[in-house]
């Protein structure tokens, strides 16, 4: 056929064991190691990123299981308390002199006030609620556990910090280019800013010790545009400028040097201590008060069950997802009852009885496509036909559950088609050879056996309907449920997903961690439903 | 002397007259190329391969026959270290290339392989260009410098496997786009491309119609002048008609190897007589 | 109360089925053998020509009671008082009719509305109680008809096998109806809003300022609908995500499919799935507690101003959201590489990093590029992490460092709030909707078709 010449043997072995080969052979290797190493790193950092975020979702939402309350000893004083109409009792005077009796008197009502407002705002009503039920107790003592206020549940549990740093690290910034220019000085246990002090007649004339001050300080800081700057300056840094004017009054028109005493934290900077300043979240009188129903313990941190029983409330303290689990719970529910039916109906005739035509083909696209749409889309769907058209109730559950059982159609129709394949045709050859109709080859063979890989679906399908948003969203699914009373499937409701989402924009700190326990608490869901899921797969997987 | 076979006639097989009348004179001529010693293969724990020991002779065609799961491919795939890519497979014994040992720990499985090339059974181009599929080998080697050696090497490579005047028009197209004969002698030209000393065939025609298996039993013929190729076959008529040595391999053993006019018409044991004989298959 | 109707329904379903039942027996005296069925079809054929109807008229019944009775509604009202209204604002006072019916009275509505309000309560009660009768005569028209028929010879099974078959036919053409319903809506109310606002403005506009002022006449002026910002941050955010995805997908699909023992395969593959399983909420949540205050502070200390919802806090948590995508699609194209590749690659004397670079990956190539456009589908459509994190404000940057904001976003954002049906800003909403699922579908279906055409085919 072709020319085939001979093939020089010896240059070959050279080639394979010349230096050259060796090194290749090395950079070859070096290159297949590296692409392990890559491997390696990027699923390090896909599992260190998914750590990342259960720990900071953990590490925040943990506190939210717990709340501080405080025992309060009250008196229902029948005066206050009409035994004949329990409800309409003054509960807000009875709170505020239980607290009062624990605690180093205040002076002023303003004093008085403020200390009420380290139990939560909704005091009066937990007390009211519990006379209410229990009306014997009128003219008694009790003791209720009631929860403080947001802030001092946080300072509590040590989420916020009693003191906080006095200077930031500008103003730190700037007291140390003054003392490296030598301006600073202590003695007598003051410290001092030795500044040349331009004593401007007009100024003098008309007394603005405080404008003389500043300006002086301003020239030895002249790119500092904040304000803050002279806080640096103590309270009485002018009268020292005023008390110098009036001992030499020939001064006035020159610059002369004075020294101008410190405000207190940059006493302590100069002193070489952190200076800390109470968190202007809280009162001294306060924290004081805080304090003394610790040392009498009275404060107890006890597990939150209101977290799981309570419905929302604009106060952290006591916002709680009974609201939220409820409506989910209703949502869900219809969406099961409308796309477990119709969705076994529409794979079953897709999988045994359709003819192979067009139209059939036309409706798997459709089913497939409808998989891999937007949610945010059916939520388009759900307010311009549900609520528009049929003009529905808007937030209801029953509308919330129609959106979700259309997103959830095709995953069900998909895993229940799956099923389906999975049985052997050789069950439904049996069943039909014995003259079973297909219906009953269906209905009696093949779905029984089918049933596990479609409930295991069905759950799949349900997880991921508990976690969606957006839809829910648009049709208004995230109402502010104050109370589980009136909740129906018409009426307006809010969802698990929804809720965290209202609370995540709410910008008290409360809530930042009851929103991080809220979602341990719909992970935790779904992690259940998929371990069940999983169960059943293993329990049930039959090997044809 | 005559075969002791009751009803059936003893199968006469003529094989093609090797260019040498004695198979002595035959072996002095051919260098041992590769050899193997008390070669055992595990997967797990069965064990595959017993003690399977034979030489290989350079510039010559030697073919492995035996009925199915006996053992051959397992032994071919040993030859350039194949197993090595299955997990859990065990080699134990000696393997020699040239005399040295290819199992020994400083000997890099992939130098190995550009020297001990493989054809496969189903023919497995890369879905790539014909142009691309020739000039892989040599290009992960090394063996490319510019665009001048790779058209080169292609057009040498293609030449020797006698199918460049097919597809010199169509170098640039997809290498699976070709007839199932076409892709064989591809996936041929593809292992001559770096220059082989040894090129292992597994049944490389089974999946072939008779006359693209005609072409490539030529190809063998002429390749054989310059590599020493292994071929395992299930056709005992293909070994009868390339191959100079034959090895009969049963249940993982290696029963009997010899000349191929030797086993044909006078073999030692009664096991080969049996199968070539058609007694089990 | 439409709850008891449904459970009157269905009681009166398994009435019939009792009687049906026990027609075909009587008819037989007892004897199972002579009829053509089993009993318990009978008596399902009965069940199914009583409830089925029934449950249908009530549920168009319910479904076009809503529209119809406002539409009388209109028509009762004395002439002229609708004069000049625009659709929002007849939408405004229907509500206010039915809030007053309903029994919630804000301040003094007006005679008109409180007349109308009385007009709309008797005329509730007329409907309800018509479609229950409605309902009931069709029950037992059907019970009278169905029972009648039932004969030894008459055909129960397939009969009802038949009924069986069409309700199953009715719930598959459901997908056909959703797609539809979809298509019409977002399409209704996309083109109202072309209406209003011209398509050239929307999509070439640079301006999208959707702020209008809803006082009394005021239509369109004062608001900006140039989409073309959305657009330009919806894909910036998208690329970032696809920038973390794609490598840390690819490179962890290459990993486990060629290098990683079984064991370390059947660990780490769920693990990455988990991350798919995560509620996007939780994305969002975790985008503005930990990775925009992260990504703040190193700002801070590199010198550079990173915005709180910078696109590159978004589209970094939405990126780690859309790994299992690229990584799980990666991973099925490459297992799907025939095994004689690799074993021609090998026998080659190629490593396993040249084996997997220059044969699997190319091979594989189609599916991982459907993979890429599935992700990058679901990135473009992804919601809540884009609410929580990215910004309102439509800034028109390529700086992954500022905020910009999304096509999701500024549909939630328009339609969070009231929803009046006729304000241009509501029907933006839909035609960004319309815009979204017109992509993400053309995306999909690019997906499919790279996949199916360039797929080798591998016998």
């Amino acid at each position: 056929m072709s020319d085939v010449q001979t093939i020089d043997r010896a240059e070959l072995q050279d080639y394979w064991t010349s230096a050259g080969a060796k090194r290749r052979l090395r950079k070859r290797y070096a290159a297949d190691r590296r692409l392990q190493a890559y491997g390696v790193i990027a699923i390090g950092l896909a599992i260190g990123l998914l750590g990342i975020l259960v720990a900071s979702l953990v590490v925040t939402g943990l506190p939210a299981f717990l709340q501080t309350k405080v025992n309060l000893d009250i008196y229902v004083d029948p005066v206050k308390v009409d035994p004949k109409d329990p409800a309409k009792g003054n509960f807000r005077v009875l709170v505020r002199d239980a607290l009062l009796a624990q605690v180093p008197a205040p002076e002023t009502d303003q004093q008085k006030a403020a200390l009420v407002k380290i139990l939560t705002s909704d005091a009066p009503y937990i007390v009211r609620d519990y006379v209410v039920a229990h009306p014997e107790t009128i003219g008694q003592r009790i003791t209720l556990p009631i929860a403080v206020s947001d802030p001092f549940d946080q300072l509590y549990k040590g989420v916020i910090p009693k003191e906080v740093e006095a200077l930031n690290w500008t103003q730190e910034r700037w007291f140390k280019q003054l003392e490296n220019r030598g301006v600073v000085m202590a003695h007598d246990g003051r410290v001092f800013l030795k500044l040349d002090v331009y004593l401007d007649s007009a100024k003098v004339e008309s007394g603005d010790f405080t404008a003389l001050a500043r300006d002086s300080l301003q020239t030895y800081l002249p790119d500092v545009k904040d304000p803050g700057l002279f806080a640096m300056l103590a309270d009485d840094a002018p009268e020292v400028i005023r008390q110098r004017v009036e001992a030499e009054p020939g001064l006035a028109g020159k610059s002369v040097q004075i020294e101008l005493p410190v405000s207190a934290p940059y006493q302590q900077l100069a002193e070489g201590k952190t200076p800390m300043v109470l968190n202007s979240r809280f009162s001294p009188a306060q924290i004081a008060a805080f304090d003394a129903l610790i040392a009498k313990g009275l404060v107890i941190l006890p597990f939150n069950w209101e977290l799981f029983f309570n419905a929302d409330s604009r106060f952290p303290e006591r916002a709680g997802l009974a609201g939220a689990i409820a409506g989910s719970f209703y949502a869900l529910l219809v969406c099961f009852l409308l796309s477990v039916p119709i969705g076994i109906a529409a794979a079953v005739y897709l999988e045994e009885f359709a003819p192979k035509n067009r139209f059939t083909d036309l409706i798997e696209v459709n089913i497939n496509n409808l998989a891999a749409v937007p949610s945010v889309v059916f939520g388009l769907l759900g307010l311009a036909v549900f609520l528009g058209f049929f003009g529905l109730p808007r937030s209801a559950p029953l509308v919330g559950g129609m959106v979700l059982s259309l997103m959830t159609l095709p995953t069900i129709i998909i895993a229940t088609r799956a099923a389906l394949k999975a049985v052997p045709p050789s069950i439904r050859e049996a069943a039909l050879g014995v003259g079973a109709s297909k219906h009953q080859v269906m209905l009696h063979h093949v779905l029984p056996l089918a049933m596990p890989g479609i409930l295991t679906g069905t759950i799949i399908g349900m997880a991921q309907a508990l976690g969606e948003t957006a839809p829910l969203l648009l049709i208004g699914m995230n109402a502010f449920i104050p109370s589980v009373e009136n909740m129906g499937i018409l009426e307006p409701a809010t969802a698990l997903p929804t809720q965290i989402y209202s609370w995540a924009d709410s910008p008290e700190r409360g809530f930042v961690s009851r929103t991080s326990a809220a979602i341990l608490v719909l992970l935790g869901f779904l992690v259940a439903m998929n371990m069940v899921a999983i169960a059943l797969r293993h329990k049930f997987e039959r090997k044809w | 002397m005559e075969a002791k076979v009751e009803a059936r006639p003893v199968v006469k097989v003529e094989a093609p007259a090797p260019a040498w009348e004695d198979a002595r004179a035959a072996a002095e001529q051919h260098e041992i190329k590769m050899t193997a010693r008390d070669v055992n293969v595990y997967y797990g724990d069965k064990q595959a391969l017993f003690d399977v020991s034979l030489d290989i002779l350079d510039r010559s065609v030697t073919a492995f026959i035996g009925p199915s799961g006996c053992g051959k491919s397992t032994f071919l795939r040993c030859l350039n270290r194949m197993n090595d890519v299955i997990e859990g497979c065990r080699v134990t014994g000696a393997i020699t290339l040239d005399g040295e040992d290819i199992y020994a720990p400083w000997v890099d499985p992939v130098q190995l392989r550009a020297r001990v090339g493989m054809v496969f059974q189903k023919p497995n181009p890369f879905p790539k260009s014909i142009f691309e599929n020739v000039a892989y080998g040599p290009r992960i080697h090394g063996m490319i410098k510019s665009k001048a050696d790779a058209e080169e090497i292609v057009v040498t490579s293609l030449t020797k496997a006698g199918l460049f005047d097919e597809v010199k028009d169509r170098l640039h197209e997809s290498g699976t786009g070709l007839s199932g004969g076409q892709q064989q002698r591809l996936c041929i030209a593809r292992a001559i491309s770096v220059n082989p000393e040894v090129i292992l065939m597994d049944e490389p025609c089974s999946a072939l119609d008779p006359i693209a298996t005609a072409r490539i039993e030529a190809l063998m013929e002429e390749l054989k002048e310059n590599y020493c190729i292994i071929i395992v076959t299930h056709s005992m008529q293909q070994a009868a008609r390339v191959s100079q040595r034959t090895a009969f391999f049963h249940l993982g053993k290696l029963v009997e190897v010899d000349d191929t006019t030797k086993i044909f018409t006078n073999p030692k044991d009664t096991r080969t007589q049996d199968y070539i004989t058609g007694r089990f298959g | 109360m439409i709850g008891y109707i449904l459970l009157a329904i269905i009681a009166l379903s398994l009435i019939s089925y009792v009687i049906g039942r026990r027609r075909a027996l009587a008819s037989v005296e007892g004897r199972q053998e002579e009829l053509h069925s089993r009993p318990t079809y009978h008596g399902a054929f009965v069940a199914a020509w009583v409830g089925i109807p029934a449950f249908l008229l009530v549920l168009i019944w319910l479904a076009l009671q809503g529209p119809v009775i406002d539409q009388l509604l209109l028509a009762s009202l004395p002439v002229g008082t609708t004069e000049g209204m625009d659709k929002g604002q007849i939408g405004l006072l229907l509500s206010e009719i039915r809030s007053v019916a309903a029994g919630n009275v804000f301040g003094e509505p007006s005679l008109v509305v409180q007349e109308a309000a009385e007009r709309y309560q008797r005329w509730q009660m007329i409907a309800r109680y018509a479609m229950v009768a409605a309902a009931f005569s069709l029950a037992l028209i059907g019970l009278f008809l169905a029972s009648r028929r039932i004969s030894p010879e008459f055909r129960a099974r397939p009969g009802t096998e038949r009924i069986t078959t069409w309700l199953m036919i009715a719930c598959s053409l459901i997908a056909i109806l959703t797609t539809l319903g979809i298509v019409i809506s977002l399409l209704i109310e996309a083109l109202r809003f072309f209406d209003r606002v011209s398509p050239l403005e929307f999509f070439f506009g640079l301006n999208w300022e959707p702020q209008i002022p809803i006082r009394e006449g005021q239509i369109t002026a004062g608001g900006a609908f140039g989409a073309i910002p959305v657009f330009a941050g919806t894909l910036l955010i998208a690329l970032i995500a696809m920038a973390v995805a794609v490598p840390i997908g690819l490179y962890s699909a290459i990993y486990l499919t060629e290098y990683a023992h079984q064991k370390v395969r059947a660990t780490v593959k769920p693990v990455l799935e988990l991350l798919a399983g995560i509620p996007t909420v939780v994305y969002g949540f975790f985008a503005v507690l930990t990775v925009a205050p992260a990504l703040r502070n190193f700002g801070e200390i590199i010198g550079l101003p990173i915005a709180p919802n910078s696109a590159l806090a978004a589209g970094a948590v939405m990126g780690i959201m859309i790994i299992p995508f690229i990584s799980s699609l990666s991973d099925d194209a490459i297992t799907a590489v025939p095994r004689s590749m690799r074993d021609g690659s090998y026998a080659m004397g190629a490593t396993k990093g040249e084996t997997i670079t220059k044969v699997l990956l190319p091979a594989a190539l189609p599916g991982i590029m459907g993979g890429v456009l599935l992700a990058v589908s679901r990135a473009i459509g992804e919601t809540m992490i884009v609410v929580m994190a990215a910004g309102i404000i439509a800034t028109l940057t390529a700086n992954p460092f500022e905020p910009v904001t999304t096509v999701t976003v500024q549909i939630v954002t328009l339609l969070i709030g009231d929803t009046e049906f006729d304000n241009p800003k509501t029907l933006a909403a839909f035609a960004l909707g319309l815009v979204l699922f017109v992509v993400t579908l053309a995306l999909n279906v690019l997906a499919l078709h790279i996949v199916r055409k360039y797929r080798e085919k591998y016998e």
